[in-house]
Order: C-alpha cells, then structure tokens, then sequence
C-alpha cells in the first residue's frame, strides 16, 4: 500500500486489518492459554478421572481442516480476482466451519448419553468448558464470515483485495491450531 | 472536501440523521462524550454507595437500614464500579477515544465503527450491573475481589440469588467491550500517525494509552477465564475453586476445588488492571505539566522506558495480594522483589515531572494545581506501597486500613485529580469555551485536601491493626473510641468532599454554554489536538490536509524562537 | 501562593503527624519485633524521600513562577542525573527490602520445637485443637463432620481420641514457648489474625496453612478475623490468654478430648451445640441484637415478622427457625441464616431447652 497517499506512519508495514486480527489472535490466546494453565492444574488434584475423547472428534478435525482448505482457496482466488473461485472458496470455509460445531455439539451429546455429564467430574467439566470455548469464538468467525461473503456475492469491486478475504482465512487457520493443541491436550491428558 | 477524505481507500463515514450523528456515531469525539457520560453517572452512584458505607462507619445505628448485609452490598458495588466502570472507561473510553486520532493527526479511529459497538456493549454492561440493585438478592456484598467460596455462598448477600450472577455477566460484557476498543487503540496507535509522527515524536500520553491498552487486553482475559469458571461453580455446581465444605450443618456438594487459584487468576488480571488506571494519569500529568509549566517533558526517552518497564513487570508482581493467602509462602521472596523493582522505574517517573518543574515558567492554572496535587499524593500512595509490598511488613498490614489508605490515595486520589486536570485542560477543545476559574479553584481545594484528611489518617488506625471490611468495630477492645472518633470525622469530610464534586459537574455543564470562549489553543500546547482549524474539531478532524509533523510534542521554551512553544506540525524554516 | 502555603503546612503536618499520632502499633506481645523494625525503616526511608521530593515541588513552585517573555530553560535531557537518580532509588529499595525479605525468612520457617495448636475458623466462630498426648493431630474429613463432630474427626483413629478440643472462641496458649498454628477452615477463607503478636495467615478450605509465633507478655488478646468471610465477618472474634506455663497446662487439662465428647450425651448440651454450629456469631446471649436477633429474654415473647405476622415464641418457632429459616424472617433482619436442616430431635431439644434457661 501506498503510505504516502494516506500520510500515515505503517508499523512494520502492516495494514490495519492485519495488526487487529494479529491483535485479537494474542488476546485469543491469552484467554485459552489461562484455561489450558487452570485444566493442567486442576489435573494434578486426585478425583481427577480423564474423559475418552470420543471418535467424532477426529471427524471435526478433519471439518476444520477443510474449512482451512477452503478459505485458502478463496484467498488464492482473491490474488487472481477470480470471482467464482471466491465464491466456492468462501462457501467451502463457512460450511465446515458451521460443521465442525455441529459435529462438536453431536460429541457433547454422545458423551452425555455415556454418562460424562458436566458435573460430575472436573475433568467433565474442563471438557465441555474448553471445546465450548472454542466453538464459540469459530462461531464469532462465522459472523465475520457472513460479512464477508455477503460483500462477495453482491460483487463490491472491494472485496476483490485480497486482504479482507485473506484476514478471514488467517483467522480460520488460527482457530484450526487452537483446535490442535486443545485437541492434543484432551487426548494426552 | 470533507466527502473526498479518503481512509485507507475507504471513504470516511458520514452519519445520516439525529441517530446517526448523536446515538450511533463512529465519531470518536461523540464516542468519547458518550463514554465520559455514562462512566460520571455510574461513578456518582459509585461515590453515593461510598457515602452511605461512610454513615455507617461515622454514625453507626443512625440509619437502621444499612444493615451489615446492605453495608457489605455497598462495599462491594462502590470498589467495582469505581475501578472498572469509571476509571478504566472514563480512562480508556473516555480520553483514549477523544485523544488518540487526534494526537495522532488522524482522521479517527481505524475502525470506527467497531468503535461504536464497544461504547455500546459498555454501556450494555452498565445496564446488567444496574440491574443488579433491583433484584430480588441485591446486588452481591462478596467484595470488589469477589472471592469464592464466600461469593457464591449463602451468608454473602447475593450469593443465593441473581446478585452474584449479573456482576459476573455484566464484567464478562464489560471484557468484550474493552478488547473491542482496545483492538482499536491498538492499530490505530501502530497504523495511523501523521507523517512525521515516529514512536518516540508521539505525546506522553499515547504511549500510556497504549501500553495501558496493551496491559489490559493481555490481563482481561485472566478475569473472564475466572468469570466463567465461577459462573459454572454457581450455576453448574461444578469444583473449580470449591474444596469440601461444611456449612449450615451439612456438608455440600462440592470437592476438590482450589480457592487460590482463583485468586492467582483474579489478581493476574487485578494488577495490571491498576496500571491500566495509573497509566493514562501519569499521561495527563505528562502532558500538562509540560504545557503549564511552559517548559519541555524532562528525559522523554527514560519517560517512554520507565512506561515500557512498568508495563512489563505489571505481569510479575500479582502475587503480592496473595502474601498470606496460603499460597506457597516462599513465592513472597520473588513477588517481593520485582514488587520493589517496579518503584524504581516509577519512582524515575516522579523525578522527571518534578525535575520539569525547575527552571520553568510555571502558570499557576487550574490544570496545574491538579498536577502538584497529583505528585504529592501520588508520592504518599506510592511510598506506603513498598511497606505493602515488603512481603514481611505486609503481615501485620494486610486487611487492615493501611491497605484502604494505600490503594485509596493510588487509585482514587490520585489518578482522580489527574483527571479532573485532564477534564479541565482538554474542556476548551471538546467545547470550544473555557470553564469557570473561580469555581474550578474551590472544588480543587475542596478535593484536595478533603481527600488528604479521609484518607491520610487510615493508615495510622491500619498500624494499630484496625481491619477492613468490617461492618463495625463495637466488639474489639483493642480498638478505642478514638477510632470511631476518626471515623466520624472522616465521615464528615467524605460528606463535604462528595458534596464538592457536584460544583464540578455544574461548573461542566454551565460553561459548556457560558464560559468564556477559548479560541483553539488557549493553553498554546504543542500537541496537534490544539492545531485543528477550530475547537471542537469538525468531523474529521483536519479538513482537507492531515497535519505533517516535523518535531517532538513538547517544544515549549525552544530556544530561538520568540513565541514560548512550537507546535509539532511548524516546520524549522516557519519558527518566528 | 495559596498552593505553597497549603502544600507545606500538609508537607510539616505528614511529618509531625507520626510523632502525635493516637493511633500506633499495638503494645507488642510476640516475637515479632522484627516486623515493627521494618516498619520503622520503612517510615524513615519513605519519609525522607516525601519530604526530598515535595519541598523540591514547593521550592520550584516559588522559584519559577511564570513571568510574560520570560522562556523556561530547554533541558530535553540528562542522563547523569537520570543514572544517580536512578542508582540513588535502588539503593533506597534495597534498604527497604533487605530487612524485610530476612524478617520473611523467620516468618515462614516453621520452628522445630513447640507448642502445637490447630485453630479452625467456620463462619462466623473460632474453634481450636491440641494434639494431645502422643502429640499427634489426629485425620479429619469433610464427610465425617456432623453437628456431634463438627471437627470432623475419624473415631476409628488412634491419633484423634487424645486430641483435646476447645469448642469455644477462646483458648490459652503459655508464654515464652513457640506456638506453631496449623490452620484449617470448615467453610470460605479466613484469616487469625492477632494485632498484638502481628501475626496473621489465611484459613483455606481444603488445605493446612501455618502460623507461628511466641507470646512474649502475659494478657488477653483478641483474634480479628482479617479475610473477608460473609455478612458476619466482622463479629468473628476469638481470644487469646496468654498465661505462665503451670496455668496454661491447669486449663488444658480441664479441656476435653475428643475421646470424652464422644460420650457426652445430646441433652443439656444446648449451649455446647450454639458455639460449635456457630450460632453465637449472630444471635448473642446478652440481650444485644447482632446479625440475628438476641436470644436473651426471647423465650415467650411476641415477636413481628418480616411479613407482619404477630407470633409467640414457643418450642415449635423455635424448632422451625432452625431448620427452615426462611418460613419465619423476623423483620428488620436480613433473610441469611442458613437452614441446619440435619439436626436431630435431641439436638433440636437441648438447644430450645438453652434458649428457654435465657429467658425468665
């Protein structure tokens, strides 16, 4: 981008865009680092009794990683002004990404006819607490995504930088890696 | 002209009608206001809250229906209103807001209408808080700290029923408004300056913006983390923070919880928090003790390393509220010392502001009477911090007066002087007209040395022992009358001082269309917000040029030049 | 010059104060002298600074004020200063925190030899516990606490029948010998606070914390709860008396073990059940009305109820009042008490008998 035209001072070069979603990224962060540090805690106390994770997660991952797949679609499609790659790319991200937490309600469901209900148990609880969390801000992307996708199939001529579609899709691919390590803590813990 | 302001390639909202202009504006100088409002009138009932605990405590019995529950009601809803819904909004909200696109030599905020949405959601917060005097329950009496198991128990008002429950929904509100501003304040510090306007050309007071920003998006998080898990314990009657306990003749359904490890996460989140209040004080100090004593900020750059300093060891010292808390107690050697080592670049702080006042030209304005104000109580709340902070003196201090009159004179006196200076110097840019003189002098003298008088004293009935949070003091011998002597007296000031600030609040609004007209610099400051074509800047800010900026903010007393200040965007060869 | 008038009068008063203050540390009766010591370092270093740094305000508001076409000097920076400045602090926080962080040092190391006492904080009393002969607390547990055994104690443990109990706010403890506390809480935090032996330490529920020191001063001292714990925080006052060894062994072995408790039977024991359920905190023997209403002269009398009722007490309010609270609030008092829905019929009787011995 052309600084001079705006008269404005770039840190690092970055957009605007880009250092609020890196912003918002760290805080995210922080939040699930805090939960992910209260769960390790709480692990060591002896009613501690580990929760299965149930297979359907794996299934979610995969949701989520196609979600991934299709927002970097879009973006290459944004890079080539190619409206239609866009749009299928877009569509792609969004419908997993609503997926992944309907799959990740269905697990909640599975496991409460199991037995594992919230209560019972702090490792119970820490589950549904974290994996909850977590849906919860791809929900919040979703809503973005609404914004984003709406612009698209209008065609304004603006959407067609690559950048708004490219912050979505850094975003998905944030949530995916959270999804990771909290998907790596439940099943080694 | 404005409608050709172009944005980052976006043109700059204009807002269509009444409810665009005033209710939903993405102007942030109507958003700012609009903060400032609301943060005053929850900060009044604040004060009214504090007021009626005084009554109490000066004149036990007199009103039969402070009963010890509405007391601890009191106690609780004045500490978190004032902290978090004045202080931090008015802070942040409120200065951030007007100030940073403006200092900056902006246009607005990088994205205004995210802007609009967290002054909204604040206020939503307000709203759930408020809600929380009318319900059955009342409000929660748990203390501002809101400490499980007391919190979510029977035998706290508001424990059984919704009291409890709103605070922490209203504070969970509150956290999603702040990131939503702070996102702001963020990019727009990173992104937005005028041409010129490098890190180390930005005024004091945008680098305290910022870092306080940057505290309290990092530190929040650790409050609703705990928000959340207290809300499961009360609602799900799950065992995050609640061991096994025998209550009312039974033991009840929880187990194995940690207590302290709520406090780990609520003072994780609670320190910084102070900081987030201290920081933008120490701006405004900044900034006005330059412009009022007409001369230079002494040693900028320590100033910016000093704030960078205290920014990060704002994260390492929580655990000196925690010293007797039974947390491992050889933790109290490390907190200890980085609590000391965070006075040190404070105390840097203190040395410049007062070293800016030697061989200076000093106006003895409203502004600048709050300033010395500032730096001798702020001298008194931060020194009594190193004998809390001192983690074996901290033993016979802890929850007593001492800490009321510490926190009090570092959190409330302070800071709160620093922003009636803050109000007072940037009135005539948000109005356009000065505010009255005469009567900015008496609420000045009024607050200053009411506050001194209520709250200097608690730190010599802390060192007899006198504890806090307490409903009365009848039944303990080793407390004499005189202490309820004090009390009375304290109570008297309270009433008097809190009487004063409605002088304040006339004189705001009054002048606003009486006072004197100001003209766009009457202060004759450096900073650009005075170098917009009028005051109050029209929407947008600058017209048709962004401001270009050639020099640091506090050329005041440059030599060689006839007039005593050159504003930021006066290039050399324009210097008369 | 109104601001250099008033700042030097607050500035000479501050300093003065400490010298004519009324309220000052307690009359020391602990070992904890070193606390004070810091605390009197404390003073002095932070007073010199106060009185450095304001008078240098005060000197610049009366040397520098403005003066139209005078120019303030141009002094952007100087880092030597900055540098003394700067070491000058260290140095002033190194004096502060060395004494300290060696004061904290004896605080937190537990002595090897002394007196053993638990004291165990519940909302709104004090209660305590020696270990007995074998000088062995014996196990507690949140499952076996009833209002028989409201210190939880295992029967079936050897270490636990000797355990002496004092099921009352006070205790006595000898002078000149280390007493090391182990502090324990039934209900929400705590804090044994006692200002004349400046010790003090939270009561966390579901773990030990510890407390030492040695009483140095023969007296009577008062234990302030000094954590927030609810709507009677402020009336959880224990005591202390420190008494010479010989009377500090006649009044431990008048005590009874827990051993001894167990056979003791329900009736007659109302006023037993009171101090150990904690009923005292809030309704009082003396005819002063606290958090709840006083029992004193209560038995008989007519009573208004938050809806308006008129009642009588009689045997059956009284039974209801215990185990259902909210059925019957008297007014002008806050709904608040807990209901003790699991006691027995005895224990319902002997603490109704108790209640009619306070009335005429």
């Amino acid at each position: 981008m052309d600084n001079t035209v705006n008269n404005e001072e770039r840190f690092m070069g970055l957009t605007h865009g880009q250092v609020f979603v890196y912003t918002l990224m760290t805080v995210i962060s922080i939040l699930f680092l805090f939960i992910t540090n209260a769960y390790l805690f709480r692990m060591n106390f002896e009613d501690w009794r580990s929760v299965p994770v149930p297979s359907l997660l794996w299934v979610n991952t995969g949701s989520l990683v196609l979600a991934s797949v299709g927002m970097a679609w879009a973006k290459s499609g944004a890079k080539k002004t190619n409206l239609q790659t866009i749009k299928v790319g877009l569509a792609v991200g969004g419908l997993f990404a609503v997926i992944f937490v309907w799959g990740q309600i269905w697990a909640w469901q599975e496991l409460t006819t199991l037995g594992f209900f919230l209560t019972i148990n702090p490792a119970n609880t820490f589950f549904y607490l974290i994996t909850a969390l977590h849906a919860l801000h791809v929900l919040g992307g979703v809503v973005a995504w609404f914004y984003v996708t709406l612009k698209t199939f209008k065609q304004d001529a603006s959407i067609l930088k690559p950048e708004s579609i490219g912050l979505l899709g850094a975003y998905w691919h944030y949530m995916l890696l959270v999804w990771v390590m909290l998907f790596g803590l439940l099943l080694t813990t | 002209m404005e409608q050709n302001a172009m944005y980052e390639g976006q043109p700059l909202h204009h807002p269509k009608g009444w409810w665009g202009r005033y209710v939903f504006s993405q102007d942030h100088k109507v958003i700012a206001l609009q903060y400032i409002c609301v943060a005053l009138a929850i900060g009044l009932t604040g004060m009214f809250l504090s007021l009626l605990m005084r009554m109490q405590l000066g004149f036990p019995g007199l009103f039969e229906s402070i009963s010890a529950g509405n007391y601890y009601q009191d106690v609780t809803m004045h500490g978190m209103i004032m902290v978090i819904y004045l202080l931090t909004a008015l802070f942040l909200g409120g200065f951030g807001n007007y100030l940073i696109p403006l200092m900056l030599g902006s246009r607005d905020m990088a994205f205004p209408f995210v802007n609009m949405l967290s002054f909204w959601v604040y206020f939503l917060s307000v709203i759930i808080l408020v809600c929380s005097f009318f319900v059955e329950s009342g409000p929660t009496g748990a203390g501002w700290t809101l400490y499980p198991p007391q919190s979510i128990l029977e035998g706290t008002p508001g424990a059984d029923g919704a009291g409890i429950l709103l605070m922490l929904g209203s504070l969970a509100v509150f956290i999603i408004a702040f990131t939503m501003g702070g996102l702001n304040y963020i990019t727009t510090v990173l992104q937005s300056r005028a041409k010129g306007m490098s890190m180390m050309r930005m005024p004091l007071i945008i680098w305290c913006l910022f870092l306080a920003t940057f505290l309290g998006l990092l530190a929040f998080p650790a409050l609703l983390v705990g928000a959340i898990m207290l809300i499961f314990d009360r609602v799900l009657e799950t065992s995050f923070f609640m061991p096994e306990i025998f209550k009312g003749g039974e033991v009840l359904d929880y187990g194995g919880g940690s207590p302290v490890l709520f406090q780990h996460l609520f003072w994780f989140f609670g320190h910084p928090e102070v900081y987030i209040i201290a920081l933008p004080a120490f701006g405004i100090i900044s900034e006005l003790i330059s412009c009022h004593a007409r001369k230079n900020i002494f040693g900028y750059n320590m100033m910016v390393w000093a704030l960078i300093a205290i920014a990060g060891i704002a994260f390492i010292v929580w655990a000196h509220h925690m010293y007797v808390a039974g947390m491992n107690p050889y933790l109290g050697f490390f907190f200890a010392t980085t609590t000391l080592i965070i006075a040190v670049p404070t105390a840097i702080k203190v040395y410049n502001w007062v070293i800016t006042l030697w061989n200076a030209n000093i106006k003895m304005t409203v502004p600048m009477l709050y300033c010395l104000a500032f730096l001798i109580t702020f001298l008194i709340g931060g020194l009594t911090g190193l004998f809390l902070g001192n983690v074996a003196v901290d033993v016979p201090l802890s929850d007593t007066y001492f800490v009321v009159g510490h926190f009090h004179m570092v959190m409330a006196v302070s800071p709160v002087l620093a922003l009636y200076g803050g109000l007072v110097h940037w009135y005539p840019s948000v109005t356009g007209r000065m505010l009255d003189d005469r009567l900015g002098k008496i609420h000045f003298w009024i607050t200053f040395v009411g506050t001194y008088l209520i709250y200097f004293p608690m730190h010599y009935i802390g060192f007899l022992g006198v504890p806090r949070r307490y409903y009365s003091n009848e039944q303990y011998d080793f407390i004499p009358q005189s202490v309820n002597d004090l009390n009375q007296f304290i109570t008297v000031c309270a009433l008097i001082v809190g009487a004063a600030q409605f002088i304040f609040l006339y004189n705001l609004i009054v002048s606003a269309y009486r006072g004197e007209e100001a003209g766009s610099n009457p202060w004759g400051a450096c900073t650009l917000e005075w170098q917009a074509l009028e005051s109050p800047p029209g929407h947008g800010n600058w017209g048709d040029q962004l401001p270009v900026v050639y020099r640091w903010p506090y050329d005041y007393g440059l030599p060689g030049a006839t007039a005593d200040f050159v504003p930021q965007n006066v290039p050399d060869e324009q210097i008369t | 010059m109104a601001f250099v008038i008033v700042a030097t009068i607050i500035v000479i008063g501050t300093v003065l104060w400490n010298a004519v203050t009324p309220w000052w540390f307690t009359p020391l009766a602990s070992n904890w002298g070193s606390l004070d010591q810091t605390i009197i370092i404390s003073l002095w270093v932070t007073g010199v600074a106060f009185v450095l740094v304001s008078g240098f305000i005060i000197y610049c508001v009366i040397k520098f004020p403005y003066r139209e076409g005078h120019k303030a000097e141009y002094e952007p920076e100087n880092t030597k200063l900055e540098f003394w400045l700067t070491v000058i602090t260290t140095v002033g926080v190194v004096v502060l925190l060395a004494p300290g962080l060696i004061a904290w040092n004896d605080y937190v190391a537990l002595p090897d030899e002394g007196i053993e006492v638990e004291g165990v904080g519940q909302q709104w009393v004090w209660s305590y516990r020696f270990p007995g002969e074998d000088g062995i607390y014996g196990n507690t547990s949140g499952r076996l606490f009833s209002s028989k055994n409201t210190f939880g104690l295992d029967p079936n443990d050897p270490n636990s029948l000797d355990d002496i109990l004092i099921r009352s706010a006070e205790v006595h403890l000898p002078i000149n010998e280390n007493v090391i506390m182990q502090l324990r809480s039934k209900d929400v935090l705590h804090d044994f606070y006692i200002p004349q032996f400046r010790a003090k330490m939270d009561l966390v529920p579901g773990q030990h914390t510890n407390l030492w020191f040695e009483p140095t001063l023969l007296g009577t001292y008062e234990v302030a709860c000094a954590e927030y714990c609810g709507t009677g925080h402020y009336a959880m006052r224990g005591l202390i008396t420190v008494d010479t060894k010989e009377d500090f062994q006649t009044w431990l072995a008048q005590q009874p073990t827990f051993a001894q408790t167990l056979n003791e039977g329900v009736e007659g024991s109302g006023k037993q059940i009171a101090q150990t359920l904690g009923c005292v905190a809030c309704h009082s023997d003396n005819g002063v009305n606290g958090i709840g209403p006083t029992w004193k002269d209560s038995f008989g009398s007519v009573r208004e109820l938050a809806s308006g009722e008129i009642v009588t007490i009689d045997e059956a309010y009284i039974k209801e009042s215990v185990v259902n609270p909210a059925a019957k609030i008297a007014s002008g008092y806050a709904p608040i008490m807990p209901a003790y829905a699991t006691l027995s019929d005895e224990e319902l009787d002997a603490i109704t008998d108790y209640i009619k011995t306070l009335s005429n």
